[in-house]
């Protein structure tokens, strides 16, 4: 419903500001526009057309269609989206407790009106990768998504992302185990595509009754065998096996194998990082891997630049350490070591703070990063990281038409995002945010009782009306 | 006191690379911009440094090659909701109200917590006693960096009594159905049970000058309090613990008991009702601004509370409330204020000069000023933006944060 109110907002303003229709084509006019990693044009103009950048550059050399509906804010800041590289946030619950769970999708465990969504669109994130949380041995099928839309499959923008795993033990695991397990998982992949080559040159079609039975599509490709690929081990005869009869529990990991899906390796610990990238190679997906690191796995920098993979830092960006003999406290500035290392690295938002991206970039530049350095862990190689390079993370003819519009610098405490622009469409005005005047200035939703100033009943209803205001809102 | 500050002293300098001042109290600092004090801006200053005071401030002076450099100077910030004593042996809980004891006893001058608050430009917090006790005891507002030695960290100014209203002080309590089961089957276990302790134990204290048998330990601390003569810091989240902290006030007052200095601490909802605060003459202090606007209590705050409330005249001082987060220093929440309206000078006030007025302590602290305490942040940048990175702080003349 939240979403339903946010989809109108086009119209209204439209309407507002005498517009005429809503076409595709669209262009801002911006005080400043930020493209790539910071490189800014003063006076600006962004065209976009069927959702997409046609044209960027200063208002005397692009030329604005004249049937484009045209934002005209010299006073804002046009930048592109932040890029969120891996978060468990806007699922009901980030963690499945199955041990090996490749074959689920977060799609079905994805809320599209939870508060994350619009919360993202306020801190100026617009493409989100979701992933399962790390509390698992192999988790679910994640996906990219754009922080709005009333259906999932109208915020997706790649459907399979990605699959998490996690080097540091689920809970309940030792490290032994949770290895133990890793290994195992593939073994048994292993097992079976043999046991099936093995049956099918038997003459046995057990897999393929089972599969009919289960309803499983055997049409088309999936009625066809084929050879398997791999770097690192191969299944001979596979090409005998139609893809349809491997069982659908296994499959997706015959797809890591295969090197055809990312994995985000999560490692809780400097001495997780050198499990995972064993697994990672011993199964042939070392190109694929994108580590997702706590703090302390700076120790751990010299072996990730070796193996050459990229990474996604904590939101803790300062590790602390104290020397137990000499009580020093040593302040390690993690994004520091991975930049000297040439390793490419990500940031990453603590959700429900306000250490969102914005913050974690500027974090960075106090920290003596350059400023497009900082701005490119947040937009361009998380961009890259999720294969969504020159579509998202900068504003270029090509790309897709998400554009933020800032008070002012993106990385001070005190600019806003104005409006947000998603596939050629306005549909964040904060003008038209309930929340946020509500998160800023208290204000009540209108159809909320106020809180009385003075009166004495108004001291046991204030928490009550609180409670309720998340629920109000939505119904406007 | 004075042999106290020496003694480490001399030992760094020893130890300090040559071509810098012998004595580490000696300092000579250059900023391109140096806030004074809130409204005012020095630009390309220089701050000499000696014996642990401000010398000089010389603007578009020349600085010698071995200066401390910076982009901006700002003074040392100043957090009255530090919780550096926040286990739960830093406070008696014999009894709920308890105002003549001290929790200098359970400071731990050791705890590495000391370094990195004086980091994140903090040169004075102020330590009470945890919130569990209705009427916990006195806190201490210490240096955080110097001698490991409570005498000489102590910046001596108005005694701060503290207490708290809302859930926490009767958290821990349950009621004895029946036979009692532990020390804790006792009341109060509400709002309204901790509400009538405050009113009765300064009831109680007004009263023993009447009827002698009627005194008890800390009745003189509580009439000291009705005097004026103690700073009464009470936390309150919620508006309706916003509202018995000032009725207790104005009820003092009403009944001719005394007129209490009171300040709010972490009073997230102080934005509800400003003209309450505003008549009563309360002084608020904040908690970290939450990104989702709940904080304890399920007390809402908005981003623009410390505007409302400054512009209503309200002294408004902010706070990390103990946390250490890179969003919730002291030096972000100036930030986050100037994100919800407050100015610069505004933001400034209530980390420094305000809190400093709380303490009573103006005097020494709170400006850079010539013969005021060398209680100096050096920034990267613009104060209080993210992208600016606190590289130095002088507590006293000490260099707690090298910036070199």
């Amino acid at each position: 419903m939240k979403a339903t109110s946010l989809r109108a907002l086009p119209i209204i303003l439209a309407l507002a500001t005498g517009v005429a229709g809503a076409g595709d084509k669209y262009a801002i006019k911006a005080g400043t526009v930020i493209t790539t990693n910071g490189e800014a044009i003063a006076e600006g103009v962004i065209v976009m057309e069927g959702g997409k950048i046609t044209a960027v550059g200063p208002l005397d050399e692009v030329k604005i269609p004249w049937d484009a509906a045209v934002l005209d804010v010299p006073e804002l800041t046009a930048a592109p989206g932040f890029v969120e590289a891996c978060t468990s946030s806007g699922m009901d619950r980030p963690n499945e407790n199955l041990d090996v769970a490749p074959f689920l999708n977060i799609r079905d465990s994805i809320d599209p009106v939870a508060f994350y969504f619009e919360d993202s669109l306020r801190w100026g994130m617009t493409t989100l990768n979701i992933q399962q949380g790390p509390s698992c041995v192999i988790g679910g099928q994640g996906m990219v998504v754009q922080p709005y839309g009333l259906l999932v499959e109208e915020m997706m923008m790649r459907p399979t992302s990605g699959i998490v795993m996690s080097a540091s033990p689920k809970s309940g695991k030792s490290r032994a185990t949770q290895a133990q397990a890793l290994r195992q998982a593939f073994a048994d992949l292993r097992r079976h595509l043999e046991t099936l080559v093995r049956e099918k040159r038997a003459g046995d079609d057990r897999a393929r009754r089972e599969a009919l039975y289960q309803g499983r599509d055997l049409e088309g490709e999936r009625g066809k065998g084929r050879a398997m690929e791999g770097k690192a081990w191969k299944v001979e005869g596979l090409e005998l096996i139609p893809r349809g009869e491997i069982d659908e529990k296994l499959e997706p990991l015959l797809d890591i194998v295969e090197g055809r899906v990312d994995v985000y390796f999560y490692c809780g610990a400097p001495m997780d990082v050198r499990l995972a990238l064993e697994i990672a190679s011993d199964n042939g997906f070392l190109e694929r891997t994108i580590l997702v690191l706590d703090d302390s796995c700076w120790k751990a920098a010299d072996l990730i630049a070796e193996a050459g993979v990229a990474v996604v830092l904590d939101p803790t960006l300062l590790h602390r350490e104290t020397d137990p003999k000499s009580e020093e406290e040593v302040e390690t500035f993690v994004p520091g070591v991975f930049a000297k290392k040439g390793i490419n690295f990500a940031l990453r938002s603590r959700n429900t703070t306000n250490e969102s991206l914005w913050f974690q970039a500027a974090t960075c530049i106090a920290h003596g990063m350059s400023r497009a350095d900082a701005l490119a862990a947040a937009t361009t190689t998380p961009a890259k990281m999720l294969g969504l390079e020159g579509r998202v993370g900068e504003l270029k003819a090509g790309a897709e038409g998400d554009v933020v519009l800032f008070s002012g610098d993106p990385l001070s405490v005190t600019s806003f995002v104005e409006y947000v622009v998603l596939d050629g469409q306005l549909i964040y005005d904060r003008s038209q945010d309930v929340r946020t005047q509500h998160l800023l200035e208290g204000i009540q939703p209108d159809n909320t009782e106020a809180a009385t100033v003075g009166e004495a009943d108004a001291e046991g209803d204030t928490e009550d009306d609180e409670e309720e205001d998340d629920g109000e809102e939505d119904d406007r | 006191m004075l042999s106290l500050l020496m003694a480490p002293t001399l030992a760094l300098a020893v130890g300090s690379p040559a071509g810098h001042p012998t004595s580490s109290d000696d300092w000579t600092i250059h900023a391109e911009r140096v806030y004074t004090g809130p409204g005012e801006v020095l630009e390309d200053a220089v701050i000499t440094v000696k014996d642990g005071v401000v010398a000089s401030i010389t603007p578009g002076g020349k600085a010698p090659e071995d200066a401390l450099a910076a982009h901006a100077v700002t003074a040392g910030m100043i957090d009255l909701s530090a919780h550096l004593a926040d286990s739960r042996y830093a406070v008696e809980q014999a009894r709920e109200v308890q105002p003549h004891l001290s929790v200098a006893p359970a400071v731990d001058l050791y705890s590495t917590r000391w370094k990195a608050l004086a980091a994140s430009g903090v040169t004075i917090a102020l330590v009470s006693p945890l919130d569990l006790n209705i009427i916990g005891g006195h806190g201490i507002a210490l240096r955080t960096a110097g001698p490991k030695e409570l005498a000489a960290r102590e910046v001596t100014g108005k005694p701060v009594l503290r207490g708290a209203i809302g859930t926490q002080p009767s958290g821990g309590n349950h009621p004895a159905y029946g036979r009692p089961t532990d020390f804790f089957s006792r009341r109060p276990t509400t709002r309204m049970g901790v509400e009538w302790e405050w009113r009765i134990a300064f009831f109680d204290a007004v009263a023993a000058t009447r009827l002698p048998e009627k005194e008890f330990p800390g009745a003189e601390e509580l009439r000291a309090a009705l005097r004026g003569e103690r700073v009464v810091m009470i936390q309150a989240w919620a508006t309706q613990d916003i509202r018995t902290a000032v009725f207790l006030k104005e009820e003092m007052s009403r009944e001719g008991f005394g007129e209490l200095d009171l300040v709010l601490d972490a009073a997230a909802e102080a934005w509800k009702e400003p003209q309450l605060l505003m008549r009563s003459g309360t002084t608020v202090v904040l908690p970290p601004f939450p990104a989702g606007g709940r904080t304890t209590d399920q007390a809402f705050m908005a981003w623009n509370t410390a505007k409302l409330l400054t512009d209503g005249g309200v002294t408004v001082c902010l706070s990390s409330h103990g946390r250490t987060s890179a969003a919730d220093r002291l030096s972000m929440q100036a930030g986050f204020a100037m994100r919800g309206g407050l100015t610069f000078d505004q933001a400034l006030a209530a980390v420094t000069t305000n809190p400093a007025q709380v303490l009573g302590i103006s005097e020494r602290v709170g400006t850079v000023e010539s013969g005021k305490d060398a209680d100096l942040v050096l920034w990267s940048g613009q104060p209080f933006e993210p992208s600016a990175r606190i590289t130095g702080v002088l507590v006293a003349g000490e260099l707690a944060l090298d910036p070199r």
